[in-house]
This record gives C-alpha cells, sequence and structure tokens, in this order.
C-alpha cells in the first residue's frame, strides 16, 4: 500500500529524513519511534503534503501512484489522513461544515453519491459516541476552544468519518490523560480493518499498551535504523533509545 | 489650493447647477447657499488628511450631468427583491410613490418627500441641512444643491414597527449621470426600528452616486440602519451618514461595501446625551480594482457614552481599501468607552489595505481601546482543511467567510444578511477561483 525508498526531506538547508525506507501493507499496524527531532513529524508531515519541506531524494508510493506529486486534497481523496500532533483551531469554520465537505469530497472521489443531510448526521452522532464525544462540537467552530484531549478526539473522529485507507497519527497521544488516552485508543481499534493500515507516530510507549502494533521501527536522525515486534517497544521503555544508536554505528 | 486650479472639475458641476430646474419653489436660496459652499472647499488638494488614500482625480476628470427627468425609469420588476415588508423605492434620488408600499406602511412610520414636508410646514433649514467639517463635507454640500427630492422617515414616539423598512436608492439611465439621494430619518423619544438602505444600480453608464443621510435618534430610541452599497462596477458613489444620539438612545449601524469602482462612505456619529451608545459593525470587499475607502468617526459629547467600532475588510487583485476608525471623548464626557476593531485580510500580494485606528481622548476617566490588523489567510488553517480532502479554493473560501462572518452574525435581520451572504459569495467565489 505504502512503500517509503530512500527519503531524504529538509526545512531550508535543514537535513531531517536521510533515507527513510518503509513498506505497510492493508490491515497492518506500524509504530514509528524516536527521541525527539528524530525526524517522525516530518515523515508524517510530508506524507500528508504540507508546505515547508523539501524532498530532495527518494519515493514515496501509494496504491501504485506517487503520493509526493499528489496535492494534499488529492491525498485525503485518496485515502490518505493525518491526525495532527497540533490540531489547527479555525474560529467560524464549523465542525459539522468540516465533516461533510470532507466526507463528500471522498465519497466523490470513491464513486459514491454524496449522503443528505439525515443520514450525514446519524452517522456523525454514533461516531461521536464512540468518540464519547457531546453533539454540541458540531456546531462549534473546528477545534476552537476545544481541550488538548477534546482536539485530539476529533481528529479520530474525522478519521472516523473518513475511513480513510491509510491513517498517519502523529503523535496522538501527547497530551492525553489516561482516560482520554483510552478512548482515543478505542476509537482508533475500531477502526482496525484489513483494508487500512495504520502509522503511528509516537515517543513513548505508552500509546502501544493500548494500540497493539505489527511493527515498530526506531526512527533516529532521519533513518530508520532498528525494526521489530512489540517487543521492540518493551525494550525502548526499559533502556531508552541510546542504544539503539550505539548499536547501529557499531554496524 | 487656489481657486484656479480648482475651477475646471468643478465647471460640470456648476454648469449642472445652473441649468437645474429642482424640485420645490421656495429652495433655491438654500441651494444656492449650498453651491457655493461645494465651490468653496472644491474637490481635495492632494495633501488633504482626509484623502490621505483616496485620490478624487479621476472623478475630477469626469463631466456627470444631472440625470434626464424625461427617461424612462426601471419598473418594480427590475428592482432589487423586497428584503422588508415595507419598501420605498428612490430612483436618480426621486422618491416614487408608485413603487413603495406607502399605502400600508406600520403606525408609527410615516414616509414622506421633500414637497411634503414642506407643505406640513417643516423648515428647510432642518430638511436641506449643510453638515460641516470632515473630508464629505463639500460633497454633502453638493447633495444639498442639487437633491432632487429629500425622502423623509419618521418614527413616531414609542413606535415599534414590526417590520423593517426596505430603502432602495437605484441608480440608472443610459448617460454619464449624477445623482444626489437624500434622506433624513428622526426616531423619535422611545422609538425602535430598523431601516435597510440598499444601494443599487445598473451598469449601463459610468455614474457618480453622491449620498447623504441625515440621522436623528431620540431619547431612549433605537435606530438599527441596514447598508448595502451593491453599485454597479463603474460607479463613484460617495456617502456621508451623519446621526445624532439623543440621551440613552442607541444607534446600530451595520455596513456591508461591496460595489462601485471608488467608494467612499463617511459615517459620522454625535454622541450628545448622557447614556447614548452607537455600535458601527461593517465588512467590506475590495476585489478587482476597485478602492473602497471607510472613514468612520464617533464623537463622545456627554458622558456615560459608549461606542463600538468593529469592521472588517478583504481585498484581492488589485483592489484597495482604506479604514479610518476614529473617536473622540471630548472634555466632560466622563465614564465613556470607546472601541475599536479594524480587521483586514489580504487575499492577493497585489491587493492593499490602509487603516489606521484613532483615539483622541480629553476626558480622563474613560475606558478605550483599539486594534487593528492585517494579515494573509492561515497557512496552517489552510494546510488542515486541504488535508481533509477540501481543494485549495473551497479551503480559502470558507477561512474568508469564516473572516467575514465574524462581522456578519451580528446582522440581525435575516432576509438582510441573507442578501449580504449572496452578495459576498458570488464574488468571493469567483475571486478564489480566479487567484487559486
Amino acid at each position: 500500500m505504502l512503500s517509503i525508498r530512500d527519503l531524504h526531506a529538509q526545512i531550508g538547508a535543514r537535513k531531517i529524513l536521510k533515507g527513510v525506507n518503509l513498506a505497510v501493507r492493508p490491515g497492518e499496524v506500524h509504530a514509528i519511534m524516536g527521541p525527539n527531532g528524530s525526524g517522525k513529524s516530518t515523515l508524517a508531515s510530508v506524507l500528508a503534503g504540507r508546505e515547508g519541506y523539501e524532498v530532495t531524494r527518494g519515493t514515496v508510493e501509494y496504491l501504485g501512484r506517487d503520493l509526493l506529486a499528489m496535492e494534499p486534497e488529492d491525498r485525503a481523496r485518496a485515502g490518505v489522513f493525518l491526525a495532527f500532533q497540533y490540531p489547527v483551531e479555525i474560529p467560524g469554520v464549523n465542525n459539522a461544515y468540516l465533516l461533510k465537505a470532507a466526507l463528500n469530497a471522498v465519497r466523490k472521489q470513491r464513486g459514491e453519491s454524496e449522503l443528505d443531510a439525515f443520514d450525514f448526521l446519524s452517522m456523525v452522532r454514533d461516531k461521536m459516541k464512540l468518540m464519547q464525544m457531546d453533539e454540541s462540537f458540531l456546531s462549534r467552530g473546528v477545534n476552537e476552544g476545544f481541550s488538548g484531549g477534546e482536539k485530539k478526539r476529533n481528529e479520530i473522529l474525522q478519521m472516523a468519518v473518513l475511513e480513510p485507507k491509510l491513517a498517519v497519527l502523529d503523535e496522538t497521544d501527547s497530551g492525553l490523560d489516561i482516560d482520554a488516552l483510552r478512548v482515543v485508543s478505542n476509537g482508533v481499534n475500531s477502526l482496525r480493518s484489513g483494508e487500512r493500515a495504520i502509522v503511528l507516530v509516537t515517543h513513548y510507549q505508552r500509546l502501544l499498551d493500548y494500540i497493539e502494533p505489527d511493527y515498530v521501527h526506531v526512527l533516529s536522525d532521519g533513518r530508520i535504523l532498528k525494526s521489530g515486534d512489540r517487543s521492540l517497544a518493551l525494550e525502548l521503555e526499559k533502556r531508552g533509545y541510546d542504544w539503539v544508536r550505539q548499536e547501529a554505528q557499531v554496524a | 489650493m487656489s481657486a484656479v486650479a480648482h475651477a475646471e472639475p468643478l465647471a460640470p458641476y456648476r454648469a449642472a447647477y445652473e441649468a437645474a430646474s429642482l424640485g420645490e419653489s421656495g429652495t433655491q436660496a438654500f441651494r444656492k447657499a449650498a453651491f457655493a459652499r461645494f465651490a468653496e472647499v472644491g474637490f481635495p488638494a492632494a495633501r488633504e488628511e482626509a484623502w490621505k488614500y483616496t485620490s478624487l482625480r479621476r472623478l475630477e476628470t469626469r463631466k456627470f450631468a444631472l440625470p434626464d427627468a424625461s427617461a424612462s425609469l426601471p419598473d418594480r420588476a427590475d428592482l432589487p427583491a423586497p428584503l422588508a415588508d415595507h419598501v420605498v423605492v428612490m430612483l436618480n434620488g426621486v422618491l416614487q410613490p408608485r413603487l413603495a408600499t406607502l399605502d400600508r406602511l406600520p403606525a408609527g412610520l410615516r414616509v414622506r418627500s421633500l414637497g411634503q414636508a414642506m407643505r406640513d410646514g417643516e423648515p428647510l433649514g432642518a430638511l436641506l441641512r449643510v453638515p460641516s467639517g470632515g473630508g464629505t463635507e463639500r460633497f454633502a454640500a453638493l447633495n444639498a444643491a442639487l437633491c432632487p427630492d429629500l425622502l423623509v422617515i419618521d418614527v413616531d414616539p414609542g413606535a415599534r414597527p414590526d417590520d423593517a423598512l426596505h430603502v432602495v436608492l437605484f441608480a440608472t439611465g443610459a448617460a454619464a449621470e449624477m445623482t444626489h439621494p437624500r434622506i433624513l430619518v428622526r426616531a423619535a423619544a422611545g422609538s425602535v426600528a430598523r431601516i435597510i438602505l440598499d444601494h443599487q444600480g445598473d451598469d449601463a453608464a459610468e455614474r457618480f452616486v453622491n449620498a447623504f443621510v441625515d440621522v436623528e435618534v431620540g431619547p431612549d430610541a433605537a435606530l438599527h440602519l441596514y447598508r448595502l452599497q451593491s453599485q454597479g462596477g463603474r460607479s463613484f458613489q460617495i456617502e456621508r451618514i451623519d446621526a445624532t444620539v439623543g440621551q440613552r438612545g442607541s444607534f446600530l449601524m451595520h455596513d456591508a461595501q461591496l460595489g462601485g469602482s471608488l467608494a467612499r462612505l463617511d459615517l459620522n456619529t454625535r454622541l450628545v446625551a448622557p447614556g447614548a451608545a452607537t455600535e458601527l459593525t461593517g465588512v467590506f470587499l475590495a476585489d478587482g480594482s476597485r478602492h473602497l475607502d471607510t472613514h468612520a468617526l464617533v464623537d463622545h459629547l456627554a458622558p456615560d457614552t459608549r461606542s463600538l467600532l468593529d469592521y472588517r475588510g478583504v481585498a484581492a487583485g488589485r483592489g484597495r481599501a482604506v479604514f479610518n476608525g476614529k473617536a473622540v471623548v471630548h472634555p466632560g464626557a466622563q465614564k465613556s468607552h470607546a472601541r475599536q476593531s479594524s480587521r483586514n485580510l489580504l487575499l492577493t500580494p497585489g491587493a492593499e489595505i490602509d487603516t489606521k485606528p484613532e483615539l483622541e481622548i480629553y476626558a480622563d476617566d474613560v475606558q478605550c481601546s483599539h486594534g487593528a490588523t492585517t494579515g494573509q489567510l492561515d497557512p496552517a488553517a489552510l494546510f488542515y482543511l486541504r488535508s481533509r480532502g477540501l481543494t485549495a479554493v473551497e479551503a480559502r473560501s470558507a477561512l474568508t467567510r469564516a473572516f467575514a462572518g465574524a462581522v456578519l452574525s451580528r446582522m440581525d435581520l435575516p432576509r438582510f444578511a441573507t442578501a449580504v451572504h449572496a452578495a459576498l459569495d458570488g464574488r468571493l467565489d469567483r475571486l478564489l477561483e480566479n487567484s487559486a
């Protein structure tokens, strides 16, 4: 589904990704872990098409297409979803409008008709219950005045509504208390399926207690230094990141 | 500022004045004095502060005549749809009883022409007042000299008409003409009324609309004025609205300055008695090569007076906008509050908005604040929306509407708000498609 080969990216003159290789197949959950500044969020941003990042080498293939050549909205319509580390507050654009416009854009791409207001609302209500969000959120501005936890839940609500093929969750666990983490994880787990791939970008292994990954990768200084299964995350929890770097230097 | 330098641009106006046989007899002396005042002040010199960012050179080169009174005028079907139960139409500045719902106006709301008001014994000095001061004094004087009629709207003491009065001010004609619509609104003590001023015109010719609106708000009265200026794209539109607010009275204005090639609005509000208040909120959209200039001045002349000035402006293409908001708290106007906010959005690099909030305070126990910002759409918000599947145009459109919406959402008259939204939406769609 997703194939990243030798990806190099920089912001201005600062090189951040220095040859990332990663293959993700449908149904898989990958966790990308790493210390601060290792390039985790840059990788997520490059996949979603955020401006300001220059890809200097490498390719990203998504469902047989050159992902890097696609506009951000075309990626979204093709089933790529980024849950933001810092969801943006947009006063005056209401949540219901955004959900509906986003869903209809995706449905159009899939060759489906637009949902009418009734079907849309009943579907969104169900998903809001799952995320334990009050319906009043619908009429509020996008993320406007939301707490940190509410913003993260809202991201997963959008993901649940849009049903992406590839979801990239950028530090979705950061700033969450244990209850919110459970709600967000439940939401993500409910979206696990054989057709959907999920890439979790996280600093802490705590999230992986709730969302069990099939693969764990350690990103450090712009490269994936080590890959393994769930047990790698537990080892990182115990030993930190330094030993991976030392091991890589020796190798 | 020699008389010679001003002589040439004034010539067409003098010719129009001398050839005119305007409306009611008995007004000649007033008109003569008014024209003399216009001629004395003349067009603004390049250094005049009130016209610092707006040049009238283009207007000065034009030779507009007064409308041909014998030309056939449009019918109701050609005019904008009614935005209220009660409609009054002025075509080229002349009240059209045949197009108005004068026979079924609500109790307590009276509408008269200049002639009727004169026959009722109203003093001309009040009807055709020439205000003094400000950058548009000259044009108010010209209006008094050349206005063919006057729309007198009276709200009786304590009256609360059920629906708004929709005043359509329509400019039309095949030739390059100037019109001078004039309105006097008097909201008597304790009354509450809503009036829509709807400036429109056909685009058959370049024209000059020079409007003057005199507003008196009595004690404990509330007057809501909703203004939609969507003049044709070839028009010069200059308008002055002077409002005087009495004890505990309030003047609430909602403005949408959208049309014309060059448009200037001077909004002068005088809070003359304790407890008087005003809220002036508005939006302007300078797209294409449009030039829009809004000058809002509030004079706090008594204690316990309050003003709020809240404008949002959008410019795109080669559009240019000017916003000058000024609150003056005069000596003795203690315990007054003056708040001002001017927020502006530039959609394209070629557009320009000059905003200048000013406060002049001559009392020591007051609360005043002002803020002005000019910026572009937030790239983080644009990316967020696009990452959800909205196109760049849709994302820009949603954010631009949200920006203007903060002011529009306060337009508490649904049919008016709908009309403003419709006018804005069409324009925003086009300009965002073009700038994408």
